[in-house]
């Protein structure tokens, strides 16, 4: 198939019997199927174990909560059934089941699930290329985002209107739980989704994921969870804000449950999109690219995906056990019975906090892969940008008690958790050093994605502050539990993550649709947005500065200025999402068309055509640099050494 | 900022002869240099609106009365430090975007394709070192600072080290605080186990909290004091602090508690000893200690 040096003889490999005609079961499997097949599992598991329950219990029993009896165990189920039958029916079963039957996928099979040659279908389908599924993620990330931004209005809109109460407080306090985490999902999915599949490989030089059919599973696995956690909202809610502290969760109706299955569901989805990524950097790059020829941004990616193996774990087990609570009358958290909330409180936070790093991270690499394009100078201190990286991944894992420092578990850890989150400050100064120093003396070309630059460090900047004052132990005993608090964890979340992961995906919209975004709508979207984001987020400064706690629905009127101006921004918030969002589509379907290199890149991505071939390369490229070779010989250095020479009359060095 | 260190001259400079370590002579190249001046500049303009800014933010923060407290004193003074020591390098960020962004250096319009490359830099040794250390020492006096702030801190809250959290000082009165859905409550056990919806204190006497929840987690959070420990059920956790202002203040549940979380808050009164004592009276109880 390549085109280079063949090195070893082709030996015959034999190949497996091909049974049926290629893809077999697969033809017949969409998301209209699995949808149906997922509603019929969930509707017959909830009433089969609707019936089992009744056998046990002969009824009549109350539990704590009087929900009708069994009611929890049931929906519990439907949610496994539903899970069950959207992954059958989407045909994720397929392979394995071939496999048991002996027989095994033949290259055909492959082909066929890889999408080749099948147009627009395949976007509907169990599909492994890696570039199809990249775009599956960038629409899923596009729906929760839209989901999340909707909340987002309605929550302002209560805080708006400080003369009385929207929604009742149910229902508010389900919105900021929902809110929360399905933007916490669509912001950890922002960057390595859409861009980590989509580009990471061609980046390296490979032609798809190392395990292609994981990959598709990992995405289907997410489409799965997503509507148990959504329907929580019909289901009496999750109103416990989206850390769902125990024992307070425990007390939630049903729509809990939906959470718990979609995080149970949702780690392993991260789990093997992670270690398919990782297998992917660390095995299957181009002939010649070394560890220090690799871009940036598959170092961002791979330190984002090591984190989300190591810590998604610790989430979907505080799960599971807050679940085993409720459906098994367990007892992890009741402290009635020998429980814990300070168990829950730990195992949620060890993932807590490392996933805000899963977010920026990415996000910050692919800025550090913009910049050399936009600025044509190479990256500065590329290995301190790998330090500043793994530096973060490594500190990652030592700093969650700082969400703790109040919560009376172990006041003497506060000395050495504040200690280390302090530390936590100096690779992400690497990275600083890192973006200012590429930025240095650079002539920069003002296009979108160098816009998110700017806009990301300004961001930055501010929540890296903010978090300065809340690493502090006794700042933080003011601050803990504030309005201050939540402005500071959106200029990281959002600032930095979702403005940084709009620049990315402005930068690389040529690369995976081959039309370019469109520059000013996408700019008057962009910037719209992001002075929108100042308003609403300073004014919560404020608020939370005077003393308003968080996720509370009605407050004192000291408060009122503050919460109207954050609600007016956040509206504006709201436009310049949607005509980013509306740039979008109208580029997607009808802008310019893009050349296979349309910023001038030296990454292996820009190297190959657009739209991107079936396997990504006619003929596997072979890597002799790295992508940052941008730039002439610093005038300044000529300039000292021409003054050296002629001042001395020898030239001392051989720099320049 | 560029490497001419590595050439440092070791020969003094024939034309000029001047008593100038050979360093400080690359500083004054380099500061001739047309945009070093802006950004130094720009950095020292930056920095003092930021630090200009502090003050706004603890005038938020004192606008409800504050600070009540020395422990609300200690994290004002924190706030300041902090911000000084973080001001020059975020203003030193925050000089160069935007000098970067105005076109100090040129730039190339949107619709344009860039015809020239920038400078080859690929690294400075000076440059990373000098960024490395100066952030290390700052980030390093930030957590000194930290530490000995906490210790302070929990020494005023605890009235001693935190090991025992035994309140050493005989006069501190005990309060224990229940927290409920969604209601305050405090007794005070040596007052002849009075309970009150509302905190009732004397001033410049130190208070010594026994907190513990009925349901789920709250949190203790008196504003203007700077008091703030979560209520936890099945456990009691512990804080305190000495009031040094006479005025009502607020307390809040810090912590989502339920439908209405919103609501959960009541007021710190502070007073004077005798209208502390008729207080204690009124409410039927006895001073016994």
């Amino acid at each position: 198939m390549s085109d280079t040096a063949v090195i070893y003889e082709q030996k015959h490999v034999p190949q497996p019997r091909q049974v049926g005609k290629p893809g077999g079961f697969l033809h017949r499997t969409n998301f209209v199927t699995a949808v149906v097949s997922g509603i019929v599992l969930a509707a017959i598991f909830y009433f089969i174990t609707g019936a089992i329950v009744q056998k046990v219990t002969g009824g009549g029993q109350q539990n704590n909560l009087s929900l009708p009896d069994g009611l929890q165990q049931q929906i519990t189920m439907m949610y496994i059934g539903w899970i069950i039958g959207f992954m059958a029916g989407i045909g994720a079963f397929a392979g394995p089941i071939r496999w048991m039957l002996g027989h095994d996928l033949t290259h055909a099979d492959a082909e066929y699930m890889s999408g080749k040659d099948m147009g627009r279908k395949k976007f509907w389908k169990y599909t492994t290329d890696h570039k199809v599924v990249g775009i599956q993620y960038l629409i899923v990330a596009l729906i929760l985002f839209g989901l999340g931004g909707l909340l987002a209005m309605l929550i302002r809109t209560e805080l708006g209107v400080t003369w009385a109460e929207v929604f009742n407080p149910n229902f508010y306090n389900s919105l900021i739980g929902t809110h929360g985490i399905v933007m916490i999902i669509a912001m950890i999915i922002a960057v390595t989704g859409p861009l980590g599949n989509f580009i990471v490989p061609i980046m390296c030089g490979a032609r798809d994921m190392a395990f292609p059919r994981l990959n598709a599973l990992s995405l289907w696995l997410l489409v799965a969870a997503i509507p148990p956690l959504v329907s929580n909202l019909l289901m009496g809610g999750i109103r416990d804000g989206w850390t769902v502290y125990q024992p307070l969760a425990d007390q939630a109706p049903v729509g809990m449950i939906g959470y718990q299955i979609c995080i149970i569901v949702f780690a392993f989805s991260t789990g093997i999109a992670s270690v398919n990524l990782i297998t992917t950097v660390v095995t299957m790059r181009a002939r010649g690219m070394t560890w220090s020829r690799v871009p940036i941004f598959v170092y961002g990616v791979v330190g984002s995906s090591i984190m989300g193996l190591i810590w998604f774990p610790m989430f979907q087990y505080s799960q599971i056990l807050a679940l085993s609570d409720r459906m098994l009358q367990t007892s992890f958290y009741t402290p009635a019975s020998g429980g814990s909330v300070w168990l829950y409180e730990n195992l949620f936070w060890l993932l807590g906090h490392p996933e805000v790093y899963v977010i920026v991270i990415p996000a910050t690499a692919a800025l550090l892969e913009i910049m050399p394009v936009f600025l044509r100078k190479p990256l500065f201190s590329y290995k301190l940008a790998i330090a500043g990286i793994f530096g973060i991944v490594g500190l990652s894992a030592v700093v969650w008690v700082h969400h703790m420092y109040m919560t009376g578990w172990a006041p003497s850890s506060n000395y050495p958790f504040m200690m280390s989150t302090e530390m936590i400050s100096i690779p992400f100064s690497f990275l600083l050093l890192v973006m200012l120093g590429t930025m240095w003396r650079g002539k920069p070309w003002m296009k979108l994605p160098m816009m998110a630059v700017y806009a990301v460090i300004w961001n930055k900047v501010i929540g890296g502050i903010t978090g300065v004052y809340l690493s502090d132990t006794p700042v933080d005993q003011y601050m803990h539990g504030s309005m201050f608090v939540v402005a500071h964890f959106h200029f990281m979340l959002m600032g930095a993550g979702l403005f940084g992961a709009m620049g990315a995906i402005a930068y690389w919209f040529p690369k995976m649709t081959n039309r370019y975004l469109d520059e000013l709508i996408g700019a008057i979207g962009f910037w719209t947005a992001f002075v929108g984001f100042q308003v609403t987020f300073f004014a919560m400064f404020v608020a939370g500065l005077q003393g308003m706690p968080r996720r509370v629905l009605q407050f004192d009127q000291a408060f009122n200025i503050a919460n109207w101006i954050s609600t007016i921004g956040a509206y504006v918030i709201g436009i310049g999402m949607l005509i980013f969002l509306y740039a979008m589509i109208t580029s997607w379907r009808s802008g310019k068309l893009a050349p296979g290199n349309p910023w001038g890149a030296h990454t292996l991505e820009a190297q190959t055509e657009t739209p991107v071939p079936h396997e990504n390369f006619p003929v596997l490229p072979v890597v002799t640099s790295d992508p940052y070779g941008f730039g002439v010989p610093d005038p300044y250095e000529l300039l000292d050494s021409a003054e050296l020479q002629a001042k001395e009359g020898v030239s001392k060095v051989g720099a320049s | 900022m560029s490497t001419v260190d590595e050439r440092t001259p070791e020969a003094e400079e024939p034309e000029n002869p001047t008593n100038r370590p050979a360093g400080m002579h690359l500083v004054s190249r380099w500061m001739n240099r047309p945009y070093a001046r802006r950004i130094i500049l720009l950095t020292v303009i930056i920095s003092a609106v930021i630090i200009a800014l502090t003050f706004v933010m603890v005038a938020f923060m004192n606008l409800s009365g504050g600070p009540a407290s020395d422990i609300q004193g200690e994290i004002e003074k924190t706030m300041y430090v902090l911000t000084f020591t973080c001001a020059p390098l975020m203003g030193f960020t925050l000089a160069i975007i935007t000098y970067s962004w105005w076109g100090g250096w040129g730039k190339v319009k949107s619709e344009e394709e860039p015809t020239e490359e920038g400078p080859a830099i690929r690294t400075n040794g000076v440059a990373v070192v000098a960024w490395i250390t100066v952030c290390s020492l700052l980030a390093a006096f930030l957590v000194i600072w930290g530490l000995v702030e906490l210790a302070t801190i929990t020494a005023s809250s605890y009235g001693s080290v935190a090991a025992n959290q035994q309140p050493n000082s005989a006069k501190a009165i005990d309060i224990n605080v229940t927290g409920q859905q969604w209601l305050w409550s405090f007794e005070y056990p040596d007052q002849g186990k009075i309970t009150s919806s509302e905190l009732v204190v004397p001033v410049n006497v130190p208070l010594y909290f026994n907190v513990t929840s009925l349901d789920v987690i709250h949190s203790f959070w008196v504003v203007e004091a700077g008091v703030k420990i979560d209520v936890n059920p099945g456990a009691i956790t512990n804080t305190g602090f000495t009031p040094n202002k006479l005025g009502t203040f607020n307390i809040r549940c810090a912590e989502l508690c339920g439908l209405h979380h919103a609501y959960m808050e009541t007021n710190l009164r502070v007073v004077t000893q005798e209208q502390f004592e008729s207080w204690v009276r009124e409410q039927g109880g006895a001073r016994t200690s």
